[in-house]
């Protein structure tokens, strides 16, 4: 029997199922070897009943969001955090650390606390348990794609364990950081996009988020301090996709 | 007695809507457009960047447009630091919204829409007996995609657009080989007029529509300066907030829009409308022959309007690659100029319609204040005016009702994902 599989969305920019229908080689083929049950974005036929594997995009941002992934987790075998927004919260838990949900609310929309069902946005992992991750601003098609084939095969996917900078130098780009004093943030981003940025001349934003729960944050932070980009700055870039990372080094800075 | 219908979820449609009718008898009550996305607060998010990351965060508003977004966002920062740009920057440009047109309209023309006209719930479904038009949207799809990725470094948030101009320029082989998948997709993008120009526009969706879209200037496109609105008005873009006015609703996270008090829409069908003698080629030769389809009254003619905006992009696309290869592409590095303290506005054309980007800076060029208006929060009071007059017009029954209503909404092609969020910061 084929898996019955669901592509849900709770609270991102929709990138990351994109990148399902982005795969236009492969997508007859995918589809012709799993059941889909639900795919909100692309289809209007919807079952109930379990689910094998279920990718879930996005954040909870709201009540409805929670309740969805919960209803989710309830249905499915695998739940997978597909994409940055769901493993580690999104460009929307940036400022997560700073200013409260009610205050955002009064500042973008005008309204008063309880208007919206709106909450701090976070990861799917902060409510449920995750079975797999696949990261990225949005995920890569071939990782996913390995992903499936594994998922397929009764195997776990494997997941990329060193950060952005081992690529870079496999791949013989010069180094932003020395030779431009560029701010990368590759030492401390997972790899898995064959250093894309840098080999385009650019320094690496961070969207595949942090490797090992962000350790080596302390020790970029200190560099671009000394390269003599402010604290604003550098945190600035560092938490746009590590959103719930933790920043004890920030008062070991003060002290 | 009242009743109320509603459509809990609506599918194929990009991020989370429903609708909802409330009837006495035939008599309309009340309407919603729902837009229960979450909100992400960019606006917010956003204070204190620096100008150089901004277009790197703004851009994940939306996937499926997300290089309208960067554009838009360049395009705001140039326009407050005074970045003059070369021709060729401005050809690339040109040919990287030509390239997101492509992808995005062939995804919703053939594999979200088509289906609403062939009666299926899909189109891996449709697949089973249209293969060849399922296979002709991938390949214009992707023919799309690989001009986000030459220019813009992969398919979805790319990187390689900048402030002042293109970090890596592509070289001649790249672009040689979009052209030649450009020419080998003509065949497909053609065949979504011929399918689309057999449907019949039903007439229960028919009301006065005000529309907008950009002022391409001398040829028909998506960027420029100045905003068309119906029976003739030019508006520089640095008017958008008197042609927009935003409010907030309870239903709905994102603002809705009015111009002198009335609802209006944006997207493919405003552009054609407004802008359709300046179309080209093949393009112009097909909106002559089937230019009935394009009925300013009626918003379904908005799929029929993509599918010749997708003529229109991939002869433009071949043409603009043409005049890059034979000017000489050169590696010309990014524009120089200082960041200051200032304001900059700008207007593209997204995929579905206007959208603007307003930032003001401080003195280190780091983001103060920031409004983006999407496209889709634009149509959500005009999508509501439509909902009112298909529930007015309606005698049949409900579930044909509900059914009417979500092919009226997906025809704007409705990105509910950039809806939200975005609002004036005060």
């Amino acid at each position: 029997m084929k898996p019955r599989v669901g592509i849900f969305s709770l609270t991102g920019c929709a990138g990351d199922q994109l990148q399902i229908l982005n795969m236009e080689d492969e997508l007859l083929d995918l589809v012709s070897h799993i059941h889909i049950v639900d795919f909100q974005e692309g289809s209007s036929h919807k079952e109930d009943g379990p689910i094998d594997i279920a990718f879930v995009e996005g954040s909870v941002s709201t009540e409805t969001d929670l309740k969805h992934l919960k209803e989710i987790r309830e249905r499915s075998k695998v739940v997978i955090a597909f994409g940055n927004c769901a493993m580690e919260g999104g460009i929307q838990a940036m400022r997560n650390n700073e200013g409260s949900i009610d205050e955002r609310l009064r500042e973008v929309y005008g309204v008063e606390p309880g208007y919206f069902d709106a909450r701090l946005s976070k990861p799917i992992g902060e409510y449920v348990d995750v079975d797999i991750n696949i990261p990225g601003c949005p995920v890569e098609k071939e990782e996913t794609l390995r992903a499936i084939t594994s998922l397929l095969h009764g195997d776990t996917p494997t997941s990329f364990t060193y950060p952005v900078c081992v690529e870079c130098k496999l791949k013989g780009y010069p180094c932003v950081i020395v030779e431009q004093g560029k701010p990368c943030l590759g030492p401390v981003i997972r790899a898995g996009c064959d250093a894309r940025c840098p080999g385009l001349g650019l320094d690496c934003i961070g969207c595949r988020g942090p490797v090992d729960k962000g350790s080596g944050f302390a020790a970029e932070f200190d560099m671009l301090l000394e390269k003599g980009y402010s604290k604003e700055y550098i945190l600035n870039r560092l938490r746009v996709f590590s959103g719930e990372v933790n920043d004890d080094f920030l008062e070991e800075e003060e002290r | 007695m009242t009743r109320k219908l509603s459509v809990d979820m609506l599918t194929r449609v990009e991020g989370h809507g429903g609708v909802e009718v409330v009837l006495d008898g035939t008599e309309v009550k009340d309407v919603k457009f729902n837009i229960f996305e979450g909100p992400r607060f960019f606006e917010n998010i956003i204070k204190t960047v620096h100008y150089e990351k901004i277009p790197d965060m703004t851009r994940r508003i939306c996937a499926i447009c997300t290089a309208s977004h960067s554009l838009a966002s360049i395009g705001a920062i140039e326009n407050a630091f005074g970045v003059e740009n070369t021709r060729q920057t401005d050809l690339l440009r040109d040919l990287l919204i030509h390239g997101e047109m492509i992808e995005s309209h062939a995804l919703h023309v053939y594999m979200l829409a088509l289906p609403d006209f062939l009666g299926y719930p899909d189109a891996i479904a449709m697949s089973a007996d249209y293969l060849d038009a399922v296979k002709n949207a991938l390949g214009l799809k992707k023919a799309g995609n690989m001009i986000h990725t030459t220019m813009s470094g992969r398919e979805v948030h790319g990187m390689n657009e900048r402030v002042g101009g293109f970090s890596k320029v592509p070289t001649e082989d790249e672009l040689t080989d979009v052209k030649n998948t450009l020419e080998s997709v003509q065949p497909a993008a053609e065949l979504a007029v011929e399918l689309f120009k057999g449907f019949e526009l039903s007439a229960y969706n028919e009301s006065d529509n005000v529309h907008m879209a950009i002022d391409p200037g001398d040829r028909f496109g998506f960027l420029g300066t100045h905003v068309l609105v119906s029976g003739g008005e030019r508006h520089p873009q640095e008017d958008y907030e008197r042609l927009t006015n935003e409010k907030v609703y309870r239903h709905s996270y994102a603002k809705h829009s009015t111009y002198g008090g009335a609802p209006f829409m944006v997207g493919a069908l405003p552009r054609v409308h407004l802008s359709h003698g300046k179309l080209t080629g093949t393009a112009q030769e097909l909106y002559k022959e089937h230019g009935d389809m394009v009925d300013p009254r009626n918003t379904l003619s908005n799929n029929f309007c993509q599918a010749l905006e997708l003529v229109h992009c991939v002869e433009r696309g071949v043409e603009t690659i043409d005049a890059l290869l034979s000017d000489g592409l050169e590696d010309e590095g990014l524009a120089e100029f200082e960041a200051h303290e200032g304001r900059g506005i700008n207007a593209v054309e997204a995929p579905r319609g206007l959208l603007y980007h307003d930032y003001s800076f401080d003195e280190d060029g780091c983001i103060e204040k920031a409004n983006i208006i999407t496209p889709t929060a634009q149509n959500a009071a005009n999508v509501e005016k439509d909902i009112r007059v298909i529930a007015a017009n309606h005698r049949g029954e409900d579930a044909e009702l509900l059914n009417n209503l979500e092919v009226m909404i997906r025809a704007y092609d409705p990105c509910i994902s950039c809806s939200v969020h975005l609002a004036r910061l005060r």
